[in-house]
Formats: C-alpha cells, structure tokens, sequence
C-alpha cells in the first residue's frame, strides 16, 4: 500500500492512537509511527504465566509444557495409568477473530498431550462423538500390532457413539504423535491430532530446565468461511502451531542460561516446516525414531520437520530478548494470503483509484509498494477472517501471523510478564543514521 | 290541399335540420374514451409554436405530459377527428329534401291574336322526401360508429405516447447503465496497462481487458442510438419537430407498486368498454336502418305529386295530379336481401371481435402480470443479491483474495441486473398502460415498442466477463 491511501483511511479515529503511542515508541523509531498508529484489527490475546514445571519423571525430569493447550489427565488403576479421549467437533479459535468448527480431542485440536514414563502401562479410552468412525492410531510407539489403530487393518473403526479401549505398555521413550488413522484426509485435516510424550526412566543427555511440545499443522479456511475444508491438497492458509496462528499463539518464556528442549511434531496434511530460531542455535536429540548419539549431533538454526515426523531440539540461550520462532516457509507465516491475484507491486494506481473511485467509492488500490502493512489497514473484511494479519509489536506493526511464535528469553523467567516486550539497553536499537554519523564514517549517499 | 303540403315539407325540414356541432361530437369522444380534449383541440395550425405547449416542454416531462402533447399534436388523430366531418356532412345530405322540379312552357302560335301560352308544371317526389327521417337515422348511426372509432384512436394515441415515453426513460436509464459499466472497464484496462507496464502480468491480461473495454464501447454507442431512436419515436407520436425536441425526462421509472393492479371482472369491463363493439353496433344498426329503408322503398309505391297551371288567353287552368309507380315487379328484394346478408356478415364479424377482446384481455392481464412479477424480482430480490454479491467480492478484495478484475466482473455482473431490472420495469409500465387502454375501449398491441437492443442485459457482452 502508498502512504497516501494509507493515511485516507487510517483517517482521524486512529490519531488518539498516535499520541498515546508516541510516549511509549523510541525515539529511534520516527518511522514507524504513522505504522503503529493503525489499530491492528486483530486483538492480541493475554496469557497467564505458567507455573514452574512438576517433575514428571525421574531424575527431574520436568513434566513438557503444551503452549495455548493442555496435558491428558491420568487415573491410576492397579498400576496402570488411564486416560479418556473424546472425539468430537468442536468451535475452535485460531487467534482472536478467526473461528471454525474443527474436530479434535477433549475440547482441543491438537488433543491433550499424552505424557508417560518409560516402562508404564496406560489404558485410553476413546469416545466417539464424531458424526462417523474414527480410529487412534499411536504415532511413533512400538506396541503390539492390534493396538495400532489403522482401521481395516488392526481393528474395526470405533462407531459413532462408541467408546473402544486401547491398552499398552510403554517399551521407549520418546517424542510421538497420536492421531486418527480412519479417513485420515479429512480427520487429520480437521484436527484429529495430538502430541504423545514418554519420558525415559533414566534421564537421557544434559537435564533441561524447561520442556516444550509444539505441534504444527495446516489448514484451509476460506476468508469468512467458518469450516476448514478438509479436500485441500494446495493453498493452505492458516498454519498453526498447536493450533494457534500468531497472534494467538502463546509464547515461550525461558530464563538465560536455561536449558530448552522443544519437542516439533508435525502432522500438516502436505508440507514440512524448517523450523528456524532466532538468537541461538540448537541440536536436534531426538526424532520419533530415538535418540541422536551426541556424537551425531550438529548445531543447527533451523530444523526441517517433516510430516508425519517429531524432531526434538535442545539448546541454551544466552541473549536475552524477544526472539522470533517460525517456520521459514514465507508463505507458512501469512494468514490467509490470497494467491489468485495480480501483484501490483511497481505500479502507480493514482490514475486507476480516482477512475475507479467513480464506480465503486470503496475502492482502494493495495500492494503497489509491496503487502507491508497490509495487516494493519482498516478496511471492511469478510467476518472471521484475519486476512495477512499479524499484531502490533513493541516497535511497529509484526507483518507476520500463521507459524509464528516469540521466544522469550528473560533474566528472571519467574518473574517476568510472558505479555511483555523486552526492554533494550541503551543504544542497543537500530535506528535512523544521523548525518554528523555518516560523513564520519564517509558513507556518501549523493 | 296546399296546407298540408306545406306541413309535411316542414316537417321533412325539422328532420333534416338533426346534425350536431364539432363540439358535441368532441364531448361525446371525451366521455366514451375518458381523456380529455382540449376545446381548441383542432384550432391550432402548429401546436409546437403553441405557448402552452413550449411551457409544457421547458420543465422536465412526465408521462402524463407526454399523453396531453400527443393528444393535441398526433397528426393521425387529428386526421381521425377531422374525419368526422365526413359522417356528419352525410347526415346533413341525408336529411335534404329533395327539390321540386318546376317545368315552364310557353307557346306562341302563328296567329298573332292568339295570347302566348304559358304552362306551368311543379312536381314534387313525395316518397322520397317521406323517406327522409329514416335516411337521417341511417347517416346518424354511420355517424355514431364514427365517433367510437375516433374515440378509440384517442386511446390508442394516449397509449402510445404512454408506451413510447416509458421507453425513452429506460432508455435513458439503460444508456446511464452502460456508461457506468464503461468506467468501470475503463478502469479494469488502465490497471491491466500498468501492471503490463510494470512488468507484472503477461500480455494475455492487458489484451482480454482491452477486449472488453472496446466491446463495451460498441455496446455503449448502440444504447446511445437506442436512446435517440426512442425519443424519435417520442416525437413521432407528440408530433414534435425542430427546436421542440429539446426536452429532458422529469423521473427514472417508478418502481413497481406491491399489487399488480388486475380488475376482478375483466373480460367483462372490457366488453362492456370496447369503442369496436360499439361502434361495430352502431354500424349494424346503420344496416338494419338501410334494410328497413330498402324493404319500405320496396312496397311503399313511388309516389310524385304535382301541380300545374295554364293560362289560355286570359284565364288560368289549374290542376294536380299524382303518378304512382305500381311496386309489382321491383320490390327492392335484391337490394334488401344484399343488406341482410352485409348485417349477418358483419354480425358474425362482431362476435369474433367480441371473442378476441375477451382474450386480448386475459393476455393484457398475463402480461401485466408476469411483468409485475419479473420487474419485482429483479428490483427486490435479482439486484439486491447482484449487490449482496459485488459487495462481498469487494469485502474479498479488501482482504486480497481476489484482483481488481474479479470486482470489475462483479460491477458488471450488478449492471447487467440493473439493466435487466429496467427492462422488467419498463414491460411492466406498458403492460399497465395496454391495459388500462384496454379497459377505457381499445385493443392496442401490447407489445413493449423496445428500443432495447438486449445486448446490454446480456452477460457475455456487456455484464460478464
């Protein structure tokens, strides 16, 4: 979008904004006033911080975090461990102002984490609320070949209605899945997913402070359709990890020093992800498979989860500061990005908007300068849509959203607000180069 | 003897003397047809240099200006009402007596002592001047049945100034469509042009929008000739010319009123309306009038009385007399039964007509209405949902799921129901209009005079892709 359109219909209702906002931005950010004075149309979720972590397992063993979801509760029965699984439709939001009917477990799409330790016998009960059969097929987990779940093959599908009982001994750690194995193409693609985790008995590399589980999938939400379409091969447009499209996603709050383990676990329907981090680098321990010998790992920035596929990273921040996570599909971190038009960048629709501005008023030319900022302007859209949507930063507007998070790396994680934006050192911002600056250090722009 | 000649001539005069005035048949004409003559309807040389008339002109017209202009101005209806001149100089001739005719002989003779002779001889053709009051009857009739006729032609001009006037307006209306649609694909072609330009589409894009730009254009240029070509046939009925063509339309269409406006008893009110039944039933009786007249001819010996005087010398001879021609051999039956077979010919012809007011009545009524029903649907629910559509392929374009030219194809898509609207709109103004001129007495066809060419409500070229 140009300024001059920008600024038409930012129009004065958004100048309040400016003042207030004023106060709080740098001073080196002059720039990004006029920016940060669109009001973001989508609202950013608050989150509450987390407490520290039980120990789930021996040695210390932190029981994993499931950022925006929740962990499966267990009843212990004769030494066995049983858990409850509901399959049903549920309303679903993937971030403040984006809804749709989707299908998981428990209230959840991802559905509960399941997390056990190495060794335990659990016992899942499955209920079937779905309006057809479903199966749960344990991802990643060696166990007796009619607990498998694929349906046809290992059992019968679970009837609407039903509930079936799955029993089995955990034989190894490690980070897997579950997920429905009847009509996959449309149960995992309306969400019927989740994240399986079983800890070792003994602790396996460097004891980590905290343990998160993120699962990535995608989706096909039409802008203002209200029911992700499950048929899509190409052109998925809300990705999500556990669920959640930035802004919704909730991010993760660790202390500097601490050390991290994030368990990715990816059943998208058609692509992997290259998870990449900023402000540090990581190995990968572990994949669904086992474990990586340490002498096999290797320091990486981003990690390629493939479908159907977990990859365990592990590292030890050393900058504090608010440092993205995201898929690095560029695609992966626009919601709802529209394919089917005309790029207009390079092209001056001054002409075009005062002619078209005859027939239709509304009219506005977007994108000729490129699609930064597109997320900010107040136009009338579809309802619950959040079309190339991203949220208001501490800086200016994050034109980012889908498979994005914000990894916050605090000197005193306890303490601090997991809805607060880090606060720079002094000059420690980039910001306009002043001119006594450049002719001193002889950069000429004439 | 001579004094009830006299009466009986004065009598036959009285009969005679029966005829009307212009004015009282222009106030039979208003009552039949319900329309208003003005009283110097047939004064004006060139009602366009008419004061009246140029006032009507200056201020934007309405259809009810349109009807009072083409009921002064039509140069056929004032034919037609000047046509009764002839029916009623008829009457006149039929109540004429017929003229005594007067024979003057004079004779000399050699002898010049002897007196001229004068004789004088005056004849008088009784029975035909006795037939007289049921000639007058007969050209009075001929002379009703004038008078309906004319009276339909007022309908008739009313409707058509009625029909061609709502033409014009959609006219107007459509041209104003396709103007808009025409923007819009000019905008859809600068776009296109600049994104060629900035190297962002193929030139297949920028090709197909220019396409349709240009056809637009074409599309436009035809709407603008079906725009004059109505008002032409606008002047045409108001008998405007010249400088008087330079008026505008007060109003678009009216929209459609919520019930479609059908009269309960509608075959009957238009029998019982219809100025060609009357009139068809005045020229029967005209008929029966002439086999009476023919049959009384025949029996009724021709009866011519006369009167003659001599002068011999110094006195006078008077004396009368009388020739009767004897009705034995020719009784007029020819004549008669050829009347006779006319009435039953025309009879016949009269119920047929009745039969096809009947249906042209059910047909004015279907019409009226299918279009009452289509010109709702595209008012209340076609355009709305064509809005409802454009609006949201704006909402989707705000969002940047759709281009420009999907919006383009939107808008045009909306026109192209408004045009269709205004079509509906304009079948359902002249349906009414052919049925109310049904039911005030005359058949008119009905059909939309249409200076619609149907390419602009037509997807593919004007509204669609």
């Amino acid at each position: 979008m140009d300024r001059r359109s920008f600024l038409r219909w930012s129009g004065a209702a958004a100048g309040a904004a400016v003042l207030t906002r004023a106060a709080q931005v740098s001073a080196q950010d002059a720039h990004a006033h006029a920016e940060a004075s669109a009001t973001a149309a989508a609202a950013v979720p608050t989150f509450e911080r987390r407490p520290a972590s039980r120990v789930a397992a021996p040695g210390g063993q932190p029981a994993v975090i499931t950022p925006n979801g929740v962990s499966l509760p267990w009843t212990i029965r004769d030494g066995v461990k049983v858990g409850h699984l509901v399959a049903h439709e549920l309303d679903h939001e993937f971030a403040p102002g984006m809804r749709a009917r989707v299908w998981g477990y428990n209230g959840h799409t991802p559905g509960p984490t399941l997390e056990a330790v190495e060794g335990e016998r659990i016992r899942v009960y499955v209920t079937n609320r779905l309006p057809e059969p479903t199966t749960v097929h344990w991802h990643g987990l060696i166990l007796p070949n009619g607990m498998d779940g694929v349906s046809g093959l290992n059992q019968r599908p679970i009837p609407p209605g039903e509930t079936w009982v799955y029993e089995f001994d955990l034989r190894h750690p490690g980070t897997f899945m579950y997920h429905s194995h009847y009509d996959e193409m449309t149960q995992i693609a309306l969400g019927m997913a989740g994240m399986f985790i079983v800890h070792p008995r003994r602790p396996v590399g460097p004891r980590v402070d905290r343990d998160f589980v993120l699962m990535t999938h995608e989706w096909k939400l039409e802008v203002g359709a209200r029911r992700p379409d499950p048929n899509a091969m190409n052109d998925f447009n809300v990705l999500t990890f556990n669920g959640k499209s930035y802004p919704g996603t909730e991010p993760l709050l660790v202390g500097v020093g601490e050390r991290v383990r994030i368990r990715l676990g990816n059943l998208s329907p058609m692509d992997h992800h290259p998870i990449h981090l900023h402000g540090l680098n990581f190995v990968m321990t572990a994949t669904d498979g086992g474990y990586v010998s340490q002498s096999a790992q290797y320091p990486e920035t981003t990690v390629i989860v493939p479908v159907g596929s977990t990859r365990v990273i592990e590292f030890t921040p050393t900058e504090p500061g608010d440092w993205a996570m995201h898929c690095h599909m560029t695609h992966h971190v626009m919601t709802q990005m529209g394919h089917g038009l005309p790029p207009m960048v390079g092209v001056d629709t001054s002409t075009v908007d005062r002619r078209m501005s005859r027939v239709v008023p509304e009219y506005m030319s977007m994108g000729q300068t490129g699609m930064g900022g597109m997320g900010e302007m107040e136009m009338d859209i579809p309802p619950n849509s959040l079309p190339m949507r991203g949220a208001r930063g501490p800086f200016s507007y994050i034109d980012m959203g889908g498979m994005f998070t914000v990894l916050k790396v605090r000197e005193r994680p306890e303490s601090a607000d997991p809805n607060g934006w880090f606060e720079h050192p002094a000059g420690s911002v980039a910001g306009p180069a002043d001119a006594a600056r450049l002719r001193a250090d002889g950069i000429d722009l004439e | 003897m001579r004094a009830s000649l006299i009466a009986i001539v004065l009598a036959l005069l009285g009969a005679g003397c029966a005829t009307t005035s212009i004015r009282g048949d222009l106030d039979r004409i208003e009552t039949i047809s319900g329309q208003a003559l003005p009283p110097d309807v047939l004064d004006q040389v060139d009602p366009v240099g008419d004061a009246r008339v140029r006032e009507i002109l200056r201020a934007p017209l309405d259809a009810d200006d349109a009807v009072r202009l083409a009921i002064a101005n039509h140069r056929e209806l004032r034919a037609a009402l000047r046509e009764l001149g002839i029916e009623r100089g008829r009457v006149l001739q039929a109540g004429l007596l017929p003229n005594p005719e007067i024979e003057i002989d004079l004779r000399s003779q050699d002898d010049p002592e002897q007196p001229l002779q004068v004789e004088l001889y005056a004849e008088f053709e009784l029975t035909h001047a006795l037939l007289t009051p049921m000639r007058v009857d007969v050209a009075s009739r001929e002379l009703d049945a004038a008078r309906f006729r004319a009276a339909g032609r007022v309908i008739e001009t009313a409707y058509l100034a009625r029909a061609a006037f709502y033409d014009a307006q959609a006219a107007e209306q459509r041209l104003a469509v396709a103007v808009r649609a025409l923007d819009a694909l000019a905008a859809a072609r600068d776009t296109a042009t600049m994104l060629f330009d900035a190297g962002n589409v193929p030139e297949l894009d920028v090709a197909t929008q220019i396409a349709a730009y240009e056809e637009a254009r074409a599309v436009t240029a035809e709407l603008e000739l079906a725009r004059a070509g109505s008002r032409e046939r606008l002047h045409r009925v108001l008998g405007l010319h010249g400088d008087a063509t330079e008026w505008s339309i007060a109003a678009p269409l009216d929209d459609v009123p919520e019930e479609s406006a059908i009269p309960e008893a509608l075959e009957r009110d238009a029998i019982e309306s219809s100025t060609e039944l009357a009139e068809t039933r005045m020229r029967l009786e005209a008929i029966a009038g002439r086999v009476g007249l023919s049959r009384t001819e025949g029996w009724l010996p021709d009866v011519t009385v006369d009167v003659h005087a001599e002068q011999d010398g110094q006195t006078w001879e008077m004396g009368g007399g009388a020739s009767i021609e004897l009705p034995i051999f020719d009784r007029n039956e020819g004549t008669t039964a050829a009347y006779e077979a006319e009435f039953d010919a025309l009879m016949e012809r009269y119920e047929g007509t009745a039969i096809d007011i009947r249906s042209a009545a059910r047909d004015a009524c279907n019409r009226l209405a299918s279009a009452h029903l289509r010109a709702k649907q595209y008012e209340g629910v076609i355009v709305p949902a064509r809005a409802r559509v454009f609006r949201q392929t704006l909402l989707q374009y705000n969002a940047m799921q759709v281009g420009v030219f999907e919006l383009v194809t939107a808008l045009r898509a909306q026109l192209s129901a408004e045009l269709s609207a205004i079509d509906a709109l304009r079948e359902y103004w002249t349906a009414r209009a052919a049925l109310e001129a049904l039911l005030r007495g005359r058949r008119v066809s009905g059909a939309v005079v249409s200076s619609s060419t149907g390419i602009g409500a037509d997807q593919g070229s004007a509204g669609g892709h």
